[in-house]
């Protein structure tokens, strides 16, 4: 009898620990916690502004009763940033996007005391098991805006106002300025720095110098170049925009702009989260699959085979058949 | 490079982008240099700035008038400067702490009014240039220095104005007594207090002249933290310039055409990195400092509060 009884609870005891080991039953989704750190502001027409529309019109989709987002602007120190990165975390917040590859340390150094949370930063390609790392593909827009600017520009000058030689204003200005050679290698590209993401008069001024050597065609990258796009707005001169579509502010002026859609990465993240994946994905945002897209502004008049040439060279880049490089390191 | 640059159009290029670049650190840096003289140490440049630069912008954006634009950016700045004297000079409170506090106060104030009244980037039609009748025509001289819109014209007038009021008219010598010596002129009669509000007010307008000119005459747009740092460059200015007129305005240009001369570098192609380049005002600008401040005097009273010897 004891034997017997001992059997059934052995029997219980392992079907009991089957049943622990089973994968869970789909529940009720969660409602998502998102927590957004921004280097500057959700209306800065630029990197953090792209990405904040992404989150919202995720939002949107998803209904407010099953996600919940938290901005935090102007977090640009990363040092600042890490505190509030680990605030967030141990509020319980499921989903944690610091947009800036300067948070990459502090993501790598708070996310281990936090399994359960997933955390997500970029440009970068350097995931962790609960971090998403996005990454765009900026050289392929800066390509094809090169090829409006360089089949355009008839003073053969073209001025790059950039903000810092890192992230994905380097790939950016590396990919317009193969883009420019590709049509017109007589043009003259010159790129600059301000050496900072939000010195708008900085940027102006450099705009305004570029205009003083010839240049006919200016772009640039980060919130700091709406001080630049004003500028060459002053001088009638055309302007090629990244991350955002800034032809809103300046219809006369943004002729083309390479704009980041940045909802599908965020949705990608929410929906790894459901299917169990906290993070260890490298999520790029290309044009082959989406995540970029160009704009063209239709107050100017693009001749036609300068549209027929970058239709012809997007494809290409969407099928693969042109690979547009980056600096080798 | 020297060839390229001792081409005439590419000197003059550098040198009128210099004095447009210089205009905001001239305002602000006399501006805080008379507070100081005064003996009031005012941190609160940058946010005044800012605070400045939105309410000009706001209301020229909404009124399309400039002059109410420069009217309000003004104003705007005499109350940072008022709260700052009230503050400090009243309340007798801890000058670099408070001024950090007002500059925080600034900040935090110009992001939230743009928010909730604009909440997104916009333009206006700035201050357009003005051409000085015949002194435009000069050569060199007239493209560097004539061509620019009225508030820079301000900027570079306000230099004389300062060195005249303060050395060559009573109220300056009251200014500078109450800054050196607060006892003695109280004994003699001087409102050591009346002065130093006077000064911390007229430092907080010239702060506010600086804003203005960044948002309704230089960007002609309004955007966050639009200074980038600006004011604390212009009180480093006011040590550079030894509390002297002359001594700011060769800071604030020494600055500036460093900066326009490390543009135009830039955008010529000539082959140094970029951080280098950006690199260089400042690296000129503190190396000039340890060579000034050897002879600086500062005022004897700066940051100090003055209470009166009770008897």
């Amino acid at each position: 009898m004891q034997k017997y009884a001992m059997f059934m609870f052995s029997v219980l005891l392992v079907a009991a620990l089957l049943v622990a080991c089973a994968p869970p039953t789909p529940v009720a989704p969660e409602k998502v916690r998102v927590a957004l750190i921004l280097p500057s502001t959700i209306d800065d027409l630029a990197w953090s502004q792209s990405m904040y529309e992404g989150v919202k019109a995720v939002q949107a989709e998803l209904g407010e009763d099953r996600m919940e987002v938290t901005v935090t602007e102007n977090l640009w120190n990363p040092v600042d940033a890490a505190a509030a990165i680990r605030d967030f975390a141990e509020q319980g917040y499921h989903l944690i996007i610091a947009h800036g590859a300067q948070y990459q340390n502090s993501l790598f150094e708070i996310a281990p005391d936090f399994p359960d949370t997933s955390f997500a930063y970029g440009t970068s390609f350097k995931t962790g098991d609960n971090i998403f790392a996005y990454d765009p593909q900026a050289q392929e827009g800066g390509y094809l805006l090169g090829i409006i600017a360089g089949m355009m520009t008839k003073t053969n000058k073209i001025g790059v106002v950039g903000p810092v030689e890192a992230g994905d204003a380097v790939k950016y200005n590396y990919g317009f300025v193969q883009g420019v050679a590709s049509v017109n290698p007589d043009a003259e590209v010159s790129v600059t720095y301000t050496g900072s993401f939000g010195d708008t008069a900085g940027a102006g001024e450099m705009a305004k110098t570029h205009m003083d050597n010839g240049a006919d065609f200016l772009t640039g990258t980060a919130q700091q170049a709406v001080g630049a796009i004003q500028a060459a707005k002053e001088r009638g001169v055309p302007w090629l925009g990244s991350d955002m579509d800034q032809s809103v502010v300046w219809p006369d002026t943004v002729m083309a702009a390479q704009v980041y859609n940045w909802k599908e990465v965020v949705r990608r993240m929410v929906d790894a989260r459901v299917e169990g994946k906290k993070g260890g994905e490298h999520l790029s945002l290309s044009f082959a699959n989406g995540r970029l897209s160009l704009h063209f502004n239709d107050r100017f008049n693009i001749p036609a085979d300068v549209k027929a040439k970058v239709e012809t060279t997007l494809q290409a880049i969407k099928d693969g058949s042109l690979v547009v490089p980056l600096p080798s390191e | 490079m020297i060839n390229e640059l001792l081409k005439e159009g590419a000197l003059i290029l550098i040198l009128a982008s210099g004095v447009r670049l210089a205009t905001p650190y001239l305002f602000a840096a006399l501006g805080e240099m008379i507070g100081q003289r005064s003996g009031v140490l005012n941190l609160g440049v940058d946010g005044t700035m800012m605070l400045s630069a939105f309410t000009a912008f706001y209301v020229t954006f909404a009124s399309g008038s400039l002059a109410l634009g420069v009217l309000v950016g003004v104003l705007t700045g005499g109350l940072m400067g008022l709260i700052m004297a009230v503050v400090s000079v009243t309340m007798r409170a801890e000058q670099g702490i408070s001024g950090i506090g007002l500059h925080l106060f600034g900040l935090g104030m110009s992001n939230l009014l743009f928010r909730l009244s604009l909440g997104a980037i916009s333009t206006v039609e700035g201050f357009r240039p003005l051409s000085v009748p015949i002194l435009s025509d000069l050569p060199v001289i007239g493209a560097v220095f004539f061509r620019h819109n009225v508030l820079v014209y301000l900027a570079f007038v306000l230099v004389p104005v300062a060195w005249v009021v303060l050395f060559r008219t009573p109220l300056g010598l009251k200014i500078r007594a109450v800054g050196e010596n607060p006892q003695a002129a109280d004994t003699l009669g001087v409102s050591v207090t009346g002065i130093r509000y006077l000064c911390v007010i007229i430092g907080g307008m010239m702060s506010g002249l600086a804003g203005t000119y960044l948002s309704i005459g230089l960007n002609n747009m309004y955007v966050d933290n639009i200074t980038n740092g600006m004011g604390w460059i212009a009180v480093a200015l006011v040590y550079f310039g030894r509390w002297h007129p002359w001594g700011v305005l060769a800071g604030s240009l020494l600055f500036s055409v460093v900066n326009a001369l490390q543009i135009w570098v830039q955008v010529r192609g000539i082959a140094i990195p970029y951080e280098f380049a950006v690199m260089m005002p400042y690296v000129l600008t503190i190396v000039a400092l340890a060579f000034a401040v050897r002879r600086a005097q500062q005022p004897a009273a700066l940051s100090k509060p003055y209470e009166r010897a009770e008897a």
